[in-house]
């Protein structure tokens, strides 16, 4: 009589499968989910009236070129000339820099444009056509 | 002679444990991202001395198609300060902002960096009439 020898186990213990699913998935979880959300606050004033400059700084953003108080200039010059006049300025009320921005200018040059006015000193209103 | 009764194997099958916890982390995982807008591809424009922001609670982001999202929903931009306030509305259902004091009422502006003004100023304009505090979201200028 031939003796027929039992098949060994070979199944590998599945236990631990579950604990090794997770801790993989919330390792590519994590490594896709960390956005960087650093950036500027910025603080525009609401309309309330008694904060609104009756002469404030003027300027007008376009695609290629930027204009103080209606004068067409170049970049450097514009740091320049606003800073002077900004530290001409002696309450904050006066430190109101109203920007017309044309209707064709890119995110990137506005917020380039408004962090500089807000690093020299002033506070920004944004002028817009009424539609 | 005594016969020793053999012992019951009474372990629970444990294979599909690991199928169960994925299939448990992906619908969670979907839910999850709903309410997000890492969905919204925008290409950030640049900046300096870059801080973090006080509060992520709410988002308001134009892609790069240049179509507006709150919170990772696309929504109409008319709607965004209704949306976001609704002082006349009882409490509770004063919009995202709702009652929350100043300080805590962030609202993160994820705009591409291409997109026009005539499209990001109306939402700059209604996150500002909503009482929201700007937090433009940028990368360090290199």
């Amino acid at each position: 009589m031939k003796l027929r020898r039992q098949a060994l186990l070979t199944e590998p213990p599945a236990s631990a499968t579950s604990d090794i699913a997770f801790i993989l998935i919330i390792f590519f979880l994590v490594c896709a989910s960390i956005q960087e959300d650093d950036g500027r606050p910025q603080e525009i004033p609401n309309s309330d009236k008694e904060r609104q400059s009756k002469n404030p700084i003027r300027v007008g953003l376009e695609r290629d070129h930027i204009k103080l108080n209606g004068e067409v200039m170049a970049m450097q010059v514009f740091e320049k000339k606003l800073a002077t006049l900004l530290d001409q300025k002696v309450n904050e009320a006066e430190k109101t820099v109203a920007v017309r921005c044309g209707p064709t200018v890119p995110y990137g040059r506005w917020m380039e444009v408004t962090a500089l006015i807000e690093d020299s000193g002033g506070t920004i209103t944004l002028m817009r056509k009424v539609q | 002679m005594i016969l020793q009764r053999r012992k019951m194997n009474a372990e629970v099958p444990s294979m599909a444990m690991g199928d169960i916890a994925f299939l448990l982390l992906i619908f969670f995982i979907i839910l999850a991202r709903v309410t997000d807008d890492s969905h919204v591809k925008v290409n950030k424009a640049s900046g300096e001395e870059l801080e973090k922001p006080k509060s992520k609670r709410v988002s308001v982001a134009i892609d790069t198609n240049q179509i507006t999202y709150l919170n990772g929903v696309r929504i109409n931009p008319d709607t965004i300060t209704a949306a976001l306030y609704q002082p006349d509305a009882p409490p509770g259902q004063q919009g995202l902002l709702g009652e929350l004091p100043p300080g805590q009422r962030t609202v993160l502006l994820k705009i591409d960096k291409d997109t026009p003004a005539y499209l990001f100023e109306p939402v700059i304009e209604a996150v500002s009439k909503a009482g929201g505090e700007l937090h433009h979201v940028l990368e360090e200028k290199k």
